[in-house]
């Protein structure tokens, strides 16, 4: 008699716990408990951080045993490549100023300028089918929702969601990232969207397919006012012909290498930051 | 008969912790397609062998938390948890604790329905995977059972008692 009991209400138990889940889950689907995914964020951080030590400290000692004629050697590329670049600001920094100028007399808007931050990616990982990735810094250090991460100067991603010290970022090869981009040499627009596979994203809604060549570059096309224009994103690797649906599918490889990423920049355009207050 | 007690209290929720952290160890992308599912097999393991004080709370907040660090939908991996729990405990009731045939039948049942369900909700939630590698962590689940089962074993002591 008492084993029946307790068996009942095991399976009670049971229902209660799937009811449960399920709530959770609608809840989730229509995103109406953000507070509940930063709460477990901040509770599973240390875990993240946990598995990324044994990468962090083989990072830090390869730097740490560089021999010395390898530092200098690169201290003095570095060196060349400041001066370049410093150069090359000067240069910009008048155009900026001649195109501040001519805004002003042209009584447009003024163009705002960026600032960027590094995080640290943490070497952990998702599921399969997701091409998420865990940074260092949170809304304590400003990052928001939507906020667009660049890797070198190609597009990475964008902020999924925030906690005080960690954020998320979706890659833009996760299936349920699409990019507005346009292609560099024929200017039509297409929208590059994740297929979940490395390095890898698929271009959609184009015009002109004949247009497409292999080897073509998208840049971002600025469109959806999300991602900063003229970036590059992918260049296109092959077109397929699928004689079953009769629809030609273009694959294009990301610009940016995301095997090798490990750190990644946060950029703050000014114009965004009005738009959300 | 044979009478078995946790090696410490706590070991239970301590083996999960070290499933969930080996569930995000990152790995190159193509052993990714093949990484067992860890927290399943040790729900399962737990609700076999203790099916008294392993409980649908471990299994739920296992589930919840690798739901938090894999991204996925807030309690996908829960249900799957709990649904792995039920299983494993009503069909560990019939089966016996030795003959290896049996485990692995159960642990097939268990992660086969785990992923069903998972593969359901992905599809719910436009997420669906494209190609048969989504089932690939199955055979490696089943491959790494017998691992999982034998380093688990030393968490627990058997009582021999007539």
């Amino acid at each position: 008699m008492h084993q029946k009991d307790s068996s009942h209400t095991r399976t009670l138990h049971f229902f209660g716990f799937v009811f449960l889940s399920v709530l959770l889950l609608t809840a989730d689907h229509k995103r109406a408990i953000p507070a509940a995914r930063t709460a477990l964020n901040i509770v599973t951080y240390p875990l993240k951080v946990l598995v990324d030590i044994p990468y962090s400290t083989t990072y830090t000692l390869t730097r740490f045993f560089t021999s010395h004629k390898k530092l200098s050697q690169e201290n003095e590329e570095l060196r060349r490549l400041v001066n370049i670049y410093s150069a090359r600001d000067q240069k910009y920094r008048s155009i900026a100023a001649q195109n501040q100028r001519l805004r002003e007399s042209l009584k447009t808007a003024k163009m705002f300028d960026e600032s960027f931050l590094l995080a640290n990616i943490l070497e952990v990982d998702t599921d399969r089918f997701h091409h998420r990735v865990t940074i260092n810094k949170g809304t304590q250090d400003l990052v928001f929702e939507g906020q667009i991460a660049l890797f070198g100067n190609s597009i990475y991603g964008q902020v999924i969601s925030t906690s005080p010290h960690s954020a998320t970022v979706m890659q833009i090869t996760d299936p349920k990232h699409s990019t507005p981009v346009r292609n560099a040499r024929t200017n039509e627009t297409a929208l590059a969207v994740g297929t979940g596979k490395t390095n890898t994203v698929s271009l959609e809604h184009i015009e002109n397919l004949e247009d497409v060549k292999t080897g073509d570059l998208y840049i971002s096309s600025g469109l959806g006012r999300l991602f900063p224009p003229d970036f590059p994103v992918a260049v296109v690797q092959k077109k397929h012909y699928n004689p079953a649906d009769s629809l030609t599918t273009v694959t294009a490889q990301t610009v940016t290498d995301f095997k090798r990423s490990r750190e990644l920049l946060l950029i703050w355009q000014a114009r965004n930051t009005t738009e959300k207050q | 008969m044979e009478q078995l007690t946790l090696r410490f209290p706590g070991a239970i929720s301590f083996s999960l912790l070290i499933a969930l952290i080996l569930s995000i160890v990152h790995l190159p992308d193509s052993w990714q397609t093949w990484r067992p599912e860890w927290v399943a097999l040790a729900v399962i393991h737990w609700g076999i062998l203790f099916p008294k004080e392993s409980s649908y709370i471990h299994a739920f907040i296992a589930g919840l938390l690798l739901d938090a660090l894999w991204g996925s939908s807030l309690g996908q991996h829960a249900l799957g948890f709990v649904i792995i729990h039920f299983i494993a405990v009503r069909m560990g009731e019939r089966i016996m604790p030795k003959t290896f045939s049996q485990h692995f039948f159960l642990v097939f049942i268990c992660v086969g329905t785990y992923m069903l369900v998972n593969l359901w909700i992905l599809g719910i939630t436009k997420d669906k995977p494209s190609d048969w590698s989504y089932w690939f962590p199955l055979l490696s689940s089943l491959l790494a059972w017998p691992l999982v089962h034998a380093i688990l074993n030393h968490l627990h002591i058997a009582n021999k008692s007539l």
